[in-house]
């Protein structure tokens, strides 16, 4: 059992964001509190840690959504369009009708998600495009869409909704939970589905060979069409949380987004070839990712190379990844042998 | 063990009460990529040097300035900024609706926040350090009518449409043309702030707009490219751009841009480090607007000011101009 969790990828995720975090608990420095004096780790601290969360939790929750459509060997470029795409029509709708309800709020988020993951999924599975080409026009049409109708306007959203996201739960001021909350709820539902329900499972199995998969008498569009509905859905999800969170929303909001959430999930395991991926290695990916960026600043890099970092942190990620999956292909086919 | 916590302590207490000594000032400006902002970045560093010989204290500019536009990466910065203990932020907003809320978040925790350049007006931040927009809209397009001698097509080139300042500037041009009935605005073209992309946008627009004769250009992106050099005829078409940098001046030479109207980006950062330093160090009372005026650079004073840029050290100041009386 030992050695299985060891082994684990999930294991492995932990260790290094552990390993990270000791790094910058010992090297990242620390400053005397405003009010008594006493001297506070820079890192190990309760702000920085849930700023963290907070931060990761955006890319997180898309990436969720995003590691279905990998799972199921697609790809959605458009998620970072969709959640422009939601948070403005939310704001508009809200000013236009003078109300701050934060259900209809999150209702119309995660409406325009649910109807712009249902457009890939259909233009996906009805047109026999590839997924890349079919989700790359998709996000310029949705990021001009959301364009159009803002006018380019940074529109302001009611103070009911910021209230929420960053309700502090008790905490105390500055920190605020629910941005982290809700990305370990996404991962737990998205973890639950994958593995323990059986349209999950259906996931995992058009992904490793979808003819198999046909011939097994699955209905594969439908699969295909749900996956993109789910990515679309946990965008959605993302901008009403932040377009919440950070209090407005604007047509440039997550632009290069979807390219940190599919780098989330392949660092969390993911094969852009299909079959393989999880919620929670999505999520864990995420966490990884803006744990560089933190640590970038934090051991005082310079920032200028911060995309070389991510970059080079990403590739190493699925080299490692994959040099210990081989590794254990080896070691069950010798354990087999003798 | 006890006599550990003794020695720490006391060594709280000795901190505690002892005069501050240091002062970290995060800089947060809106994109790293874009030149105006790294002499901003010059100046600010060159206020913490001089400022901290002159106080006798250690004042640190902390750069965290996103490599590309982002208001919500600014936000999350400034709140990184916080957690790890500066004395202070400075910052130009990409999206001021993205960003107040962190500002208000850092004043709530005892951090005092200034703006330069972009404001976050409904916000808490103590100061701004900037043009007038409006005022700077108007006063290009009242250069460039007097090259026009009243009578034109004018094209507007507006840079990111979701930065508040911008949208003043191009609002203020709207306003101005509107007071000379031979000028017609075409339209207004917004673009990515890089000078690439801003050059593309004018040449593109040039060929879907052959009657544009004039651009009134409320950020100076793409004249540091050389392309609009060689690709726009200054007998058919006139520039007047905010901004006068290095690499903009053969545009005043040629003739191509005979008023540039430049903002002294070098004191973004030096005066805003001043107020700053005005606030914390010194405890003084600073004016929340703090308006700086545009100079007015063409081919009269095309020497003087580019020595004053070589004088702020920038160096990429051509040895032409330097030489110029």
């Amino acid at each position: 059992m030992f050695r299985r969790l060891f082994n684990s990828q999930q294991t492995g995720l932990v260790l290094v964001i552990l390993l990270l975090g000791a790094v910058l608990t010992i090297f990242a420095g620390s400053h005397p509190d405003r009010l008594t004096g006493k001297p506070i780790n820079n890192f190990l601290n309760s702000y920085t840690l849930m700023q963290t969360a907070t931060d990761a939790s955006f890319f997180a929750i898309m990436a969720v959504g995003a590691t279905l459509v990998i799972i199921s060997g697609g790809i959605d470029l458009s998620v970072g369009s969709i959640y422009a795409l939601a948070g403005v029509t939310m704001a508009l709708v809200l000013r236009r009708f003078a109300v701050d309800s934060v259900w209809l709020a999150a209702g119309i988020c995660v409406g325009i998600g649910l109807a712009s993951g249902l457009v890939n999924g259909l233009m996906v599975t009805g047109l026999k495009v590839h997924p890349f080409i079919i989700t790359l026009g998709t996000m310029w049409v949705l990021r001009g869409v959301a364009f159009v109708t803002s006018q380019a306007e940074s529109i302001l959203v009611p103070d009911a909704l910021t209230e929420v996201a960053k309700a502090n739960l008790g905490l105390g001021a500055a920190l605020y939970p629910v941005p982290m909350l809700l990305m370990l709820v996404v991962t737990a539902v998205g973890a639950v589905y994958l593995s323990r329900s059986v349209p999950g499972r259906y996931v995992y199995a058009v992904g490793c060979n979808v003819n198999a998969a046909r011939y097994s008498g699955l209905n594969v569009n439908r699969i295909l069409i749900g996956v993109y509905v789910l990515s679309g859905l946990t965008a959605g999800i993302a901008a009403f949380i932040g377009t919440s969170y950070y209090g407005s929303a604007s047509c440039a909001d997550a632009t290069g987004y979807e390219l940190y959430v599919i780098a989330s999930a392949v660092v969390g395991g993911a094969s852009l070839s299909g079959g393989k991926g999880s919620a929670i290695n999505a999520m864990l990916g995420a966490v990884l990712i803006v744990l560089i960026r933190v640590a970038i600043r934090q051991l005082r890099f310079d920032q200028n190379y911060e995309w070389i970092i991510i970059g080079c942190a990403i590739i190493i990620a699925v080299v490692l990844d994959q040099a210990s999956a081989r590794l254990a292909t080896r070691r069950l086919t010798s354990g087999g042998k003798s | 063990m006890k006599k550990w916590i003794a020695v720490m302590c006391c060594l709280a207490t000795v901190a505690f009460g002892a005069e501050k000594k240091s002062y970290k000032i995060a800089m947060i400006a809106k994109s790293s990529t874009n030149p105006v902002f790294l002499s901003a970045r010059t100046g600010a560093e060159a206020a913490a040097k001089d400022l901290s010989q002159k106080l006798g204290v250690e004042i640190v500019i902390d750069w965290r300035t996103p490599p590309t536009e982002d208001g919500q990466v600014q936000a999350q910065r400034l709140a990184q900024a916080v957690n790890e203990g500066v004395d202070a932020v400075l910052v130009s907003c990409s999206d001021a609706g993205k960003i107040t809320g962190a500002i208000n978040d850092a004043v709530a925790r005892g951090v005092p926040v200034m703006t330069f350049d972009s404001d976050a007006p409904q916000s808490k931040r103590f100061a701004f350090y900037g043009v007038d927009d409006m005022a700077t809209g108007e006063q290009t397009m009242a250069e460039l009518a007097k090259q026009l001698d009243g009578k034109g097509n004018v094209a507007i080139l507006a840079g990111n449409q979701n930065a508040p300042n911008l949208r003043k500037r191009v609002d203020g041009v709207k306003k101005e043309a509107a007071k000379h009935p031979g000028i017609k605005i075409v339209g207004v073209f917004n673009h990515i702030e890089t000078p690439q992309d801003a050059a593309a946008e004018v040449l593109r627009v040039m060929r879907a707009y052959p009657e544009v004769n004039a651009w009134a250009m409320i950020g100076g992106w793409p004249l540091f490219t050389k392309t609009l050099l060689t690709d726009l005829d200054p007998n058919k078409v006139k520039i007047v751009s905010v901004d006068a940098l290095p690499a903009e001046l053969p545009y005043i030479a040629k003739g191509i841009a005979p008023v540039l109207l430049a903002q002294s980006t070098y004191l973004w950062g030096y005066v805003s480090v001043e107020r700053i330093v005005d606030k914390i160090v010194l405890k003084k009372e600073v004016p929340v607007v703090n308006k700086m005026e545009l100079v007015r650079v063409s081919k009269e004073n095309l020497g003087a000011w580019a020595r004053q840029l070589k004088a702020w050290g920038f160096t990429d100041v051509p040895e032409e101009y330097l030489k110029l009386p």
